[in-house]
């Protein structure tokens, strides 16, 4: 497992950044598609959204007067670095290489990043539209982010274990997570489909109201390259959610040979994170923006009185079934 | 947090067309609003004064993409009503059906903008998709999508023919269907409620105060149509209803527009089933005595008005027009103070705005040499 | 939840789309689409020319026997029409006494080529 070929070959080809990128625009594109079929169009043909990403990294790129170019340059790259790095944390063909204890914190630190980069963005634009953006990004993160960390937070008290491939390993033992707590597995994904920023949490890019919000500056690669740090983003989060709540890539049993176990593992892993992507896009159907104060109040009220009510119950579960 | 001025338009995502707001917001509440139109000034009026009354209409048509036959009905019985012609009935139900269509398909894709300002874009396609039904019939009437060219000083220009009026009738029940879905929707689904309910609240005393018309002012309370009030081609034999909420929010527009367009389809099918016979127009004089006339129309938007004055000759002296949305702009700034910088799109969207129609006035200010 | 129910129906059935080049839906008969004219009919009034709101229809020399009414005149003009400047109102249609100018519901874009004329 240590050898440093095998490590290097899964953090850059499979599971790593190539994989990772290819899975992030297919299910960008799925993601389009099932939007599309459920208002009964068509929807994007299945290169879409590679060749927008090739079409944006070759176009111009713009300053904006008087913004500092470098910070506008290095923006996109802190954002699409700090989830790609957080995939890697997560299991994909089973017990992820690199996992250690705390990794889960490590992974939700990383997935804030973006929206931080993107405040940071909205703030430095020197547009109205922007700024509000930004700020609207940042309280928003404020809203979904404290029941989100408690709801993926449970499955680790429960499992007695803050590393990711451990939990996933619990779970191959016992039950599925979801079947304890489903009310947890339900913040989290409203906290994920927020953390996203898609409807009905696309509050700080609502492209009526500020036209693209911290966005709105971005032209050429970083654009290319913001908009890609999205589509991976919902790969992490589907597959955080899908390894902390729905049993992660592993069979509750063993195959025999070592290779036939992992592609069992990989189809789990693929098969689960749609299925949190259907979820995901159904959400973002069947539902308008809400305005951040309405936000404010859900999030604070319902939100993440939910996910305490959840912790608690971790909290009597464990205390009540002594975990072996 | 200061004051900041936020200068939406005249090229804004939410906007369709050119106009500007500075709004002067404190935080996300607003403070203030001020309204730049006419950016499109086009000149149509005088236009029309240089064209003859068969020429002048399809120039009026294209006042409006969405309203365009209720343009060319209104100046067309203004004119009419100068001349001293009466319309054969057969001309005035035809008028009526294209009219209600119009309405119908104009008040779905408000529906629909309205949707895609909260961001539901679902609606949105929806809405859009069934409005397609609307647009074939009245492809299939009229010959056109958008301008329909079937007014003429004295009557319709085309008839409708038994096959059509068939197709048509085929037609509504899958309308009405998606259209009672639709009512059921508005006021049942969370997503749009949140967002509609208490926003840009405006109460019967100011709507009338500020001149607000057709739904909008319908939704404050005011009991007001001129298709009842001042009937006009065959409304006035058929059995309908004038729609009024007292909400008087964006939600009360919307519970007025879904109850209009269940009203249209039933308009619709009462003239398609009960077309009279007879002639489709009259022949009208080349010119027209001298006179003026106000004519009012209760256009999809509000209330439509054609000033005509006319001076014996084959064309209009003047023609002016005051288009709904010219009237509820002031109702738009009073309603927007006080609310969320995130509901300017939905209250702006909720009186339907349609503002190359409005843009009428050109100041030129000779001294800067500026235009407004 | 009608929304859910009906977004499911969608996703199930087939898209309600028409993918133009490749499916085509019939055009009404009463459309009005390109501009037409028959040669034989036209008594070159002139008509035509004068209701035309976009004023693209030009008389053009077109010396001719036409029968009318059971007479014979003798015409001199014959209408042009300049394709891309045309709004497809129908008044030509609505006025001409003899139909030999029309509108057939085929489809055709304004387009940008001046040159393009009916005749």
């Amino acid at each position: 497992m240590t050898d440093p070929v095998f490590i290097l070959l899964y953090i850059f080809i499979f599971p790593g950044f190539f994989f990772l990128i290819s899975y992030g625009l297919f299910l960008a594109y799925l993601d389009r598609k099932i939007a599309a079929r459920m208002q009964q169009r068509v929807g994007p043909p299945i290169c879409q959204p590679l060749a927008d990403l090739i079409k944006m990294l070759g176009k111009e790129v713009i300053n904006p007067n008087g913004v500092d170019w470098r910070v506008f340059d290095a923006i996109p790259l802190i954002a699409l670095a700090a989830v790609m790095t957080a995939f890697l944390y997560v299991p994909v063909l089973g017990y992820s290489p690199l996992a250690f204890q705390g990794d889960l914190v490590v992974v939700l630190y990383l997935m804030a990043l973006p929206t931080i980069a993107l405040f940071v963005l909205g703030w430095l634009s020197r547009n109205i539209f922007s700024a509000i953006g930004g700020i609207r990004a940042v309280t928003q993160l404020f809203i979904y982010e404290v029941p989100f960390f408690l709801a993926l937070l449970t499955p680790a008290i429960m499992a007695g274990s803050w590393s990711i491939s451990e939990i996933v390993v619990w779970q191959q033992h016992n039950l599925w997570i979801i079947f304890f707590q489903p009310i947890g597995f339900i913040v989290a994904l409203i906290g994920l489909q927020a953390k996203l920023e898609r409807t009905p949490f696309d509050i700080p890019e609502a492209e009526t109201e500020i036209v693209a919000g911290p966005w709105t500056e971005l032209t050429g690669r970083r654009l290319a390259l913001m908009d890609l740090a999205t589509d991976v983003s919902l790969v992490v989060g589907s597959a955080l959610i899908a390894a902390l709540f729905l049993g992660g890539p592993m069979l509750p049993w063993v195959l025999a040979p070592f290779w036939l176990n992992s592609i069992a593992g990989f189809a789990l892993f693929l098969v689960k994170t749609l299925a949190v992507l259907l979820i995901l896009s159904s959400i973002k159907v069947a539902t308008g923006r809400i305005r951040i104060d309405q936000l404010n109040d859900i999030g604070w009220k319902y939100i993440a009185s939910a996910a305490v009510v959840q912790v608690g119950i971790v909290l009597v579960i464990n205390y009540l079934w002594v975990v072996p | 947090m200061p004051e900041v001025v936020v200068s939406i338009g005249p090229q804004h995502p939410a906007l369709k067309e050119p106009v500007n707001f500075k709004v002067i917001a404190d935080g996300e509440k607003i403070v203030r609003l001020e309204l730049d139109l006419s950016y499109n000034h086009r000149g149509i009026e005088k236009a029309a004064e240089q064209r003859n009354f068969i020429r002048v209409l399809p120039l009026l048509e294209r006042v409006c993409g969405i309203c365009s036959h209720s343009h060319a009905t209104v100046f067309s019985k203004g004119i009419e009503e100068i001349m001293g012609l009466s319309i054969p009935p057969r001309a005035q139900y035809i008028r009526t059906i294209i009219a209600e269509l119009e309405r119908m398909h104009s008040h779905l894709l408000w529906l629909g903008v309205a949707a895609h300002v909260i961001g539901f874009n679902t609606l949105f396609m929806w809405t859009w998709r069934d409005r397609e039904a609307v647009q074939d019939t009245l492809e299939e009437m009229s010959g056109n999508r958008v301008h329909y060219g079937m007014n003429e000083i004295g009557g319709v220009r085309r008839d409708l023919t038994p096959a059509q009026v068939e197709a048509a009738l085929a037609r509504l029940p899958v309308l009405e269907e998606r259209i009672k879905k639709y009512v059921e929707m508005v006021n049942s689904e969370e997503t749009m409620l949140i967002r509609f309910r208490d926003v840009g609240k405006m109460s019967r005393e100011e709507a009338l105060k500020y001149g607000a018309v057709g739904p909008t002012a319908r939704a404050s309370g005011v009991d007001y149509d001129v298709r009842r009030d001042d009937p006009y081609l065959a409304y006035a034999e058929v059995p309908w209803n004038v729609i009024t909420d007292t909400h008087g929010d964006v939600y009360g527009r919307t519970r007025v527009r879904v109850g209009e367009l269940w009203e249209s389809t039933q308009i619709v099918r009462y003239c398609l089933e009960n077309l009279p016979a007879g002639p489709i127009r009259v022949d009208a004089p080349k010119t027209a005595p001298k006179g003026e006339i106000l004519s009012r129309y209760e256009a999809p938007r509000g209330e439509l008005a054609h000033f005509i004055r006319t001076n014996g000759t084959d064309k209009v002296e003047r023609v002016d027009i005051r288009t709904p949305t010219l009237a509820n702009w002031t109702s738009v700034a009073v309603c927007l103070v006080n609310q969320n910088i995130a509901d300017i799109p939905v209250i702006v969207a909720a009186i339907d705005p349609c503002l190359s129609c409005t843009s009428r006035l050109t100041v030129v200010n000779r001294v800067d040499k500026v235009g407004r | 939840m009608s929304v859910l129910r009906e977004m499911l129906e969608n996703f199930l059935s087939r898209p309600i789309t028409i993918l133009y080049p490749k499916e085509k839906i019939p055009i009404p008969d009463a459309f009005r689409g390109r501009v037409a004219i028959t040669d034989d009919k036209c008594i070159g009034c002139s008509k035509c020319s004068l209701v035309c709101p976009a004023q693209v229809i030009t008389m053009i020399d077109g010396p001719r026997e036409v029968e009318f009414k059971g007479k014979t005149l003798a015409r001199k003009k014959r209408p042009q029409v300049k394709l891309y400047k045309c709004i497809r109102c129908a008044l030509c249609e609505r006025h001409c006494p003899t139909g030999a100018i029309y509108l057939k519901n085929e489809l055709s874009s304004s387009g940008t080529d001046g040159e393009v004329v009916i005749t």
